[in-house]
């Protein structure tokens, strides 16, 4: 047995490093996916998705009271400009998540006095139109997440119009 | 048996040992660290830049997207009052006043998360839509058939269930003692 104090360390050692390891994968390889699952509108556009149900959850723990509107963006070409409309009357929120799902940004739209506002996200150093609101990050890939909350599951085909008006775009000019 | 051989050992051992301890350890879903009320439990520190790296991969298992605190407190249970595991094949009573929030709901799930094909297409109960008494309770059945009155949420039968108290922008006094505040009780009535 003497000669396994050696290797039974080295097992040890492994083990911490790799569930460590692991650990600090997991949010970027959960994101990743979830990123292709609504990314399939395409990226840095906004997709107005239909309520969660049996046979539609892209996510975990969907909320079925929710009209979620997703725009999943990659900054490597540039910045993103999400222009949010709120609707009247009505619990809705523009929440930022960066690739380890991080929250890099919330405004609901009482703070936002009812108002459409636009968010401009941008890494480190990308330039941006003067004077425009802007969330930087330090991670090319995230999702920014449209919460709508219906007062009932059939409002949602009246409130088509007015989701619509929540757009994500890439930034090309900076005036 | 040769030395690298025992290290060739050890070497597989680690890596496995390492990936079901991080996967053990972050399979808590929203439930495991942070506040408990009853039943309930949640994170305060679930969307923050501050979460430590255990939290944040337990809450990408459990509730990817999930929003801060302030915005959204999210409460899972997956017992009832007594402790006993929440099971499809019974009858629940869950009732509670109303809640210190400007919006709440409570959503059925399956273990994983997922919401369950159940005929009348019902997965949540609202602060919207259940109807207060003289004395300002709610009252929800949840339970396989539908019940002779009241409003129901549906459980399905051979399976165990969790639900998620969403609470939106909670009230300050909620946040400030959240451990102490009236939750909804669940309380088993038959199987």
């Amino acid at each position: 047995m003497r000669r396994w104090p050696g290797p039974l360390l080295f097992g040890i050692v492994v083990a911490a490093a790799t569930g460590y390891a692991a650990i600090a994968y997991i949010p970027y390889g959960l994101m990743k996916v979830v990123i292709e699952r609504l990314g399939q509108g395409g990226v840095n556009t906004m997709s107005y998705g239909n309520l969660a149900n049996p046979d539609r959850q892209p996510v975990v723990r969907p909320s079925p009271d929710l009209a979620y509107s997703s725009c999943p963006y990659d900054l490597s070409a540039g910045p993103v400009a999400i222009d949010v409309t709120p609707v009247p009357g009505r619990y809705s929120s523009l929440s930022i998540f960066d690739a380890k799902t991080d929250v890099i940004f919330v405004r609901n739209d009482v703070e936002a006095g009812g108002k459409p506002f636009r968010i401009i996200v941008a890494r480190d150093g990308q330039a941006v139109p003067a004077g425009a609101e802007t969330v930087r990050t330090s991670h090319d890939r995230g999702i920014a997440l449209i919460r709508l909350l219906l007062k009932d599951p059939a409002e949602i085909g009246a409130l088509e119009a007015l989701r619509r008006q929540s757009r994500c775009t890439a930034v090309t000019k900076l005036k | 048996m040769k030395s690298w051989h025992r290290y060739a050992i050890m070497l597989v051992g680690g890596l496995a040992v390492g990936l079901g301890a991080a996967w053990a350890l972050t399979g808590g879903g929203m439930r495991d660290g942070g506040v408990e009320n009853g039943p309930w439990s949640t994170s305060l520190g679930y969307g923050t830049k501050a979460t430590d790296a255990l939290t944040r991969a337990a809450v990408a298992r459990g509730g990817l997207l999930a929003l801060p605190a302030k915005e959204t407190i999210y409460w899972s249970a997956k017992t009832d009052a007594a402790g006993a595991k929440l099971d499809g094949d019974c009858r629940y009573s869950l009732s509670g006043t109303s809640l210190d929030a400007r919006w709440w709901s409570v959503t059925i799930y399956d273990e994983a998360g997922y919401l369950v094909a159940n005929p009348a297409n019902i997965w949540s109960v609202n602060g919207a839509n259940v109807a207060l008494d003289a004395k300002g309770a709610w009252r929800v059945t949840i339970s396989p058939e539908k019940p002779k009155q009241g409003a129901w949420l549906p459980g399905t039968k051979g399976q165990p269930f969790h639900l998620t108290l969403r609470m939106y922008n909670p009230g300050e006094a909620f946040r400030a003692d959240p451990a102490r505040a009236a939750l909804p009780h669940i309380v088993k009535e038959g199987c």
